[in-house]
């Protein structure tokens, strides 16, 4: 490439965790726009936190995040949507009781705009099962029904940056692969990504980058690539470990 | 605050409920019917508010009776002692219990059910002693009395049918203004936020604004009911600004269910009218009214119980059912 992409999201030493239990301790990462990025690792490494520093759920003790080059470690979240970041959180938490378009027109809640037609159309092409289902109530949908409702919640924000907290989580293989498939339509249009993920080989072959997270640190970064093909992240992180990590 | 919609669905039960409501006085003249049923009014107004607080933004307050407390208090003494005019009056209670909202809400938003719940139980009870204690403001124990009547440009409203109107026409208002707020883009975030905190804050709700905001909406309506009652009935004392009717405003709240406006209304309408039943039911005896009002507390345990066991989903819940079946026989 010739051209230096601009920078989306800049996390530098980023130090985070929960009352005296530190979780992060000392993170740098960089998101360039365009781009996906994953972050992986073991169960307790840290990667949620650290997701939840970027958008503001946990205050990080330490370091700076600056997302298109505004400071905005410590922002409020719903700033923080306000600003362009999006999350899709860990275990989607959707609302149950509402419909499938109420579950979508919160999404588009801090944009306080009422054009979100347009966007219903944009994520219903995405993921045409949320069409069929708009009038049915959140709680009605099946688990990967759910975790596409959640993405297109997101995606309702406009976001710069979307980020997703273990898609994967509790689906089937089937529903896995169209979420990823989404994500790689989604990034295919220009959006930027940043996904962290335990099942680390389903990420690194959808990303463009990745973080290797261990014990709150960042152990390996690199191209997704190079770390699939990297001896010590297949060792660690796509070998028995692996397995390991998915039933606890 | 969202654009307010004006929906068919509001319409329609909202003229209903306004044509049965406004032709009593047209059909009865027991006068004690309709104080009964404008003590009802005032009931609906509070536990709307407690509905927007409870059955849509998801917060517990034990303290509205003393917001109730000090709207009344406030226009009974603007009124009375400074000789204020009557809408002066509300007014002053509308505002000073939307400031005393504002600022019980700001250090309760750091809590959460039962801690929130707390907090707001040792603001009633502060309020209490503040309502026997401050005697030269509140009359103390022995209550404030001589409250003259509402009245609107200098003509008093002082029968029983005018104060029933009176009471009704501001119920509708409140309802209408609710019904609105909740089809509602705050609305809609009010009841994202019942659902689940985590997903609202995903969403970029601003959790503490709308918290703070549903609370002061819910300490003016007490407001407001407060000073409606004080110059209704022309007497207030603090043991009508108890516990123990703050209680009894979240019993109503959690009778009628959540998400909706129709159950707690009609469960304040129900729950109010039990210890006053010889007024609805003709020939109900002496002393079957007795029992009844000895049994109050039981007969509304009792009652509650037999809602969350029979009725899942309170009234709104068997309301929701009804139309349901409506639709489908339809």
């Amino acid at each position: 490439m010739s051209y230096e992409p601009r920078i989306v999201l800049s996390v530098e030493g980023v130090h985070a965790g929960y009352g005296h239990v530190s979780v992060v301790r000392g993170i740098d990462l960089r998101v360039a726009e365009g781009e996906l990025v994953t972050l992986i690792g073991a169960n307790g490494a840290g990667k949620s936190t650290l997701l939840k520093t970027i958008v503001g759920l946990v205050s990080p003790t330490a370091g700076t995040i600056h997302f298109l080059e505004q400071d905005i470690t410590r922002m409020r979240p719903d700033r923080a949507v306000r600003a362009g970041l999006a999350l899709v959180p860990e275990g989607r938490m959707l609302f149950g009781p509402m419909t499938v378009e109420e579950n979508l027109e919160l999404g588009a809640h801090a944009r306080d705009r009422s054009d979100s037609a347009e966007d219903l159309k944009r994520v219903f092409d995405l993921f045409p099962v949320l069409q069929e289902r708009r009038s049915q109530t959140a709680a009605t949908l099946s688990g990967g029904e759910q975790q596409m409702l959640a993405v297109a919640r997101a995606l309702m924000a406009r976001p710069r940056l979307l980020l997703l907290d273990e898609p994967s989580l509790g689906l089937a293989p089937k529903v896995i692969k169209e979420i990823f498939a989404a994500l790689d339509r989604l990034k295919a249009e220009g959006l930027t990504i940043l996904l962290v993920e335990q099942d680390a080989r389903l990420a690194l072959k959808h990303a463009d980058r990745g973080y290797v997270m261990r014990t709150g640190s960042i152990a390996l970064a690199g191209n997704a690539a190079d770390l699939l093909a990297d001896d010590d992240v297949r060792l660690i992180y796509l070998g028995a470990w692996h397995g390991e990590g998915e039933s606890s | 605050m969202g654009r307010a919609r004006i929906d068919i669905r509001t319409i329609v039960p909202l003229a209903l409920l306004a044509v049965l409501v406004f032709g009593v006085p047209l059909l009865s003249a027991d006068r004690y019917l309709l104080k009964v049923l404008t003590f009802v009014g005032v009931n609906v107004i509070i536990v709307t508010g407690m509905a927007l607080l409870f059955g849509y933004a998801g917060q517990v307050s034990l303290g509205h009776a003393a917001f109730y407390g000090i709207g009344a208090y406030t226009s009974a003494y603007v009124v009375t002692s400074l000789g204020w005019p009557w809408l002066a009056g509300v007014a002053a209670a509308i505002v000073l219990t939307s400031v005393g909202g504002l600022l019980l809400a700001l250090p309760s938003l750091r809590l959460k059910g039962h801690y929130l719940a707390m907090a707001t139980l040792g603001f009633g009870e502060i309020m209490r002693v503040v309502f026997v204690e401050a005697r030269g403001l509140t009359g103390g124990p022995d209550g404030f009395s001589g409250i003259p009547f509402p009245s609107l440009v200098g003509i008093s409203i002082d029968s029983a049918g005018g104060n029933y109107w009176l009471i009704w026409g501001v119920v509708t208002v409140v309802l209408a203004f609710s019904a609105n707020l909740v089809r509602s883009r705050v609305g809609r975030a009010m009841r994202a936020l019942h659902g689940s905190e985590s997903g609202a804050l995903a969403c970029g709700i601003d959790l503490t604004g709308l918290k703070v905001r549903v609370f002061v909406i819910s300490a003016a309506l007490a407001g407001l009911a407060g000073a409606l009652y004080a110059h209704v009935v022309g007497f207030i004392s603090p043991s009508t600004f108890s516990l123990h009717v703050s209680v009894l405003l979240v019993a109503m709240a959690v009778l009628g269910g959540t998400r909706s406006l129709a159950g707690p209304v009609l469960a304040a309408i129900l729950l109010t009218t039990i210890p006053f039943a010889d007024a609805v039911i003709p020939g109900l005896s002496r002393s079957a009214l007795e029992t009844i009002q000895e049994w109050q507390e039981d007969v509304y345990g009792l009652t509650i119980i037999a809602v969350m066991i029979f009725v899942p989903g309170g009234l709104a819940g068997a309301l929701r059912r009804i139309s349901a079946l409506g639709r489908r026989a339809g």
